[in-house]
């Protein structure tokens, strides 16, 4: 936790810096008139105060339990794998269309935790697609991209 | 209009077939999202909000409004039989009420969950209709000071009723009040820490936040541990309680409810702090404390009262002040602006269909619980067998339809997306996104409280403590901080840690 905690304060300093220096560009005002810069000023100096706290006391404590991995176990992978697939899902929609797209990802998402059964991966996928469809485009009235074959 | 003339104005609204279904509706993908891990209460509202939008915001909220307390209904069931909490409101259930399906008697447990819900929840709208008049009233006379303390004073006490770290959780409300000042200027109408970019003009939108936050997060989470559930396999029987039974849950049903309700009002309090308060004063008052924690029904029996009392409680502060006391009735706020109404003291002047409807649903809304949850328990049962594999694409793939189609822009998924990322790297680092996503729904109203206080004061601080309200508020806000430092209140958040762990 000791390393974590480290880290994770130094990244809540930077982004604390950042916004400190964007808000002193945008104007913090007076207190007589307050600028639009003002509350996130006040918001990332206390910020940046509080996470240079937490990192003196990771580093002054005395913590003799060795850390616990940030991505332990062969499982983080699979988050990344689907993260990626998510980005992609996002990128390649409007062009793909719904229909098209979204049966890929999920033949890719039910992929992820069943492998042995291609036959199952793929019936599922195709009706998850159709019924979302259904639901969301007929029903409810969702307007999803038709993409490049007008589907 | 007399207060049973509104009520029978409520009955009227409610019972139009359209609120009808969205009552049912709700309630039924409360008890779902409740049963199901993987998505909690704020997701599955924040999933659904824009599918409301064709409709009224009596039957938006009235759809809301039966997730919130399904959910509270519905994470009984897995606690009890599977001994894992659906929901963080039914952690403490998981005690006792696995306790009791290992003896046999899953059915009188699942059975004194749902009634004492369903008491709590009609005690709770009783309150809510006597409470929130006189204090919409009394919120008249409210100016900016007043409001910027009382959210100040919600935030603190959001922080430190946080799991982990308080420093954690104060920076995460920070951060919170930063995202909420992304987008064009209240006062000037210029952009702020938009870098250019169009879509940020509006701001970051609520709906990607908490999906990704709150929804992504917990699936990425998930996805990095095996889910293999075992349900305790015993029959269902019996779900009404027994006489005996009743004896010994009647009062902690009572006490479960009012403390629900009163903790469920205060700003930063909320349903999962009630039960773990109510399930230790039950303890501490029993003649046979050592029953609790070996299948105690008053341990099951207190909590499930008392997490129904809070959700019908915490809509008081959000519909009388128009300010929301936890994450959930920030969806509720947000969905109210989205809808073009106002959250304040004069909203039940100007909208009383919506809240008489409201409050009428919420009778409604507990009977459907009842009424359609206990047979329907074999259901629940099974929806807990279905497989997280199958489970998880699905409820990716309503969170990418949720986002997308508030704007139909694909920037809204990449929002999510990222919050979902940030959101599974915060849990590994001990952050939490409660703190975090109440403070982004209250910055822009704190920021306008306090740059509004600070020009009518000419840009002196002492307007907050020379007006009685707002000086309570925060003196009670600074107490709470500080108490932290101080050695016994230090002992006694411990042992909440302890407690809670």
């Amino acid at each position: 936790m000791k390393t974590l905690d480290q880290t994770s304060s130094l990244f809540w300093l930077l982004v604390s810096i950042s916004v400190l220096v964007e808000s002193t560009r945008l104007g913090i005002g007076t207190l007589h008139d307050p600028g639009m810069g003002f509350l996130t000023f006040g918001a990332s100096g206390i910020m940046g105060i509080l996470s240079l706290i937490v990192f003196f006391q990771a580093t002054l404590k005395k913590d003799h339990v060795k850390a616990e991995p940030f991505f332990a176990g062969p499982l983080w992978k699979r988050v990344i794998f689907v993260l990626i697939l998510l980005v992609i899902w996002s990128r390649v929609m409007p062009e793909l269309g719904y229909l098209i797209s979204t049966f890929l990802l999920m033949g890719f998402l039910y992929w992820v935790l069943e492998r042995k059964k291609i036959w199952l991966v793929l019936l599922a996928s195709v009706l998850t697609t159709l019924f979302t469809y259904l639901v969301f485009s007929k029903w409810l009235n969702c307007q999803f991209p038709e993409g490049l074959f007008g589907f | 209009m007399g207060l049973f003339d509104s009520i029978y104005f409520g009955f009227q609204v409610t019972f139009q077939p359209i609120n009808i279904l969205f009552c049912g509706v709700g309630v039924l993908v409360g008890t779902l999202v409740g049963v199901l891990p993987g998505i909690g209460p704020a997701g599955a509202m924040a999933l659904l909000l824009p599918a409301t939008f064709k409709f009224s915001p009596t039957s938006t909220l009235i759809l809301l409004a039966g997730i919130y307390y399904g959910v509270q209904y519905g994470g009984s069931t897995t606690s009890i039989l599977v001994n894992i909490p659906g929901e963080a409101s039914s952690v403490i259930t998981c005690i006792d009420g696995y306790q009791m399906a290992r003896q046999g008697r899953a059915g009188p447990a699942l059975g004194i969950a749902a009634w004492g819900s369903f008491i709590a929840g009609t005690i709770a709208n009783i309150g809510l209709m006597l409470v929130s008049l006189p204090l919409a009233h009394a919120a008249l006379r409210f100016g900016p000071p007043e409001y910027f303390a009382l959210m100040c004073m919600g935030l603190v006490i959001v922080t430190y009723l946080a799991q982990g770290s308080i420093l954690k959780a104060i920076m995460m409300a920070l951060l919170g009040l930063i995202l909420g000042s992304i987008g064009l200027d209240l006062i000037t109408g210029l952009p702020r820490f938009t870098f250019g970019i169009n879509e940020l003009s509006d701001g970051v939108g609520i709906i990607p936040l908490v999906m990704g936050l709150f929804g992504i997060s917990e699936i990425f989470e998930n996805l990095e541990k095996s889910l293999d559930r075992e349900i305790f396999k015993t029959r269902i029987k019996n779900l009404m309680p027994s006489l005996k039974d009743w004896g010994e849950a009647k009062w902690a049903i009572v006490r479960g409810s009012l403390i629900g309700f009163v903790l469920g009002i205060l700003p930063g309090g909320g349903a999962v702090v009630a039960t773990f308060v109510t399930y230790a004063i039950e303890k501490k008052i029993s003649k046979h404390p050592e029953r609790f924690g070996h299948g105690a029904i008053e341990g099951v029996a207190a909590p499930e009262s008392a997490n129904n009392a809070a959700a019908g409680g915490s809509l008081i502060p959000l519909l009388s002040l128009g300010i929301p006391p936890n994450p959930i009735m920030a969806i509720f706020f947000s969905a109210l602006l989205i809808h073009g109404i106002q959250p304040g003291p004069l909203l039940i002047k100007q909208s009383p269909e919506l809240f008489w409807g409201l409050v009428a649903s919420l009778y409604l809304g507990n009977t459907l619980l009842l009424v359609l949850n206990l047979p329907l328990i074999g259901m629940w049962v099974k929806v807990l067998k279905i497989p997280y594999k199958i489970l998880f694409p699905l409820i990716l793939l309503f969170c990418l339809i949720g986002a997308y189609s508030i704007n139909n822009v694909v920037f809204d998924l990449y929002v999510m997306i990222l919050f979902g990322f940030v959101g599974w790297i915060m849990r590994k680092f001990g952050y939490e996104g409660a703190p975090l996503i109440l403070a982004y729904v209250l910055g822009p109203l704190l920021e306008n409280a306090l740059r509004q206080s600070l020009l009518i004061s000419r840009g002196s601080f002492l307007i907050f403590v020379s007006r009685p309200i707002s000086a309570v508020a925060l003196v009670f806000a600074l107490l709470v901080l500080l108490s932290n430092v101080f050695p016994y209140f230090k002992k006694q958040r411990a042992k909440y840690e302890e407690f809670k762990e």
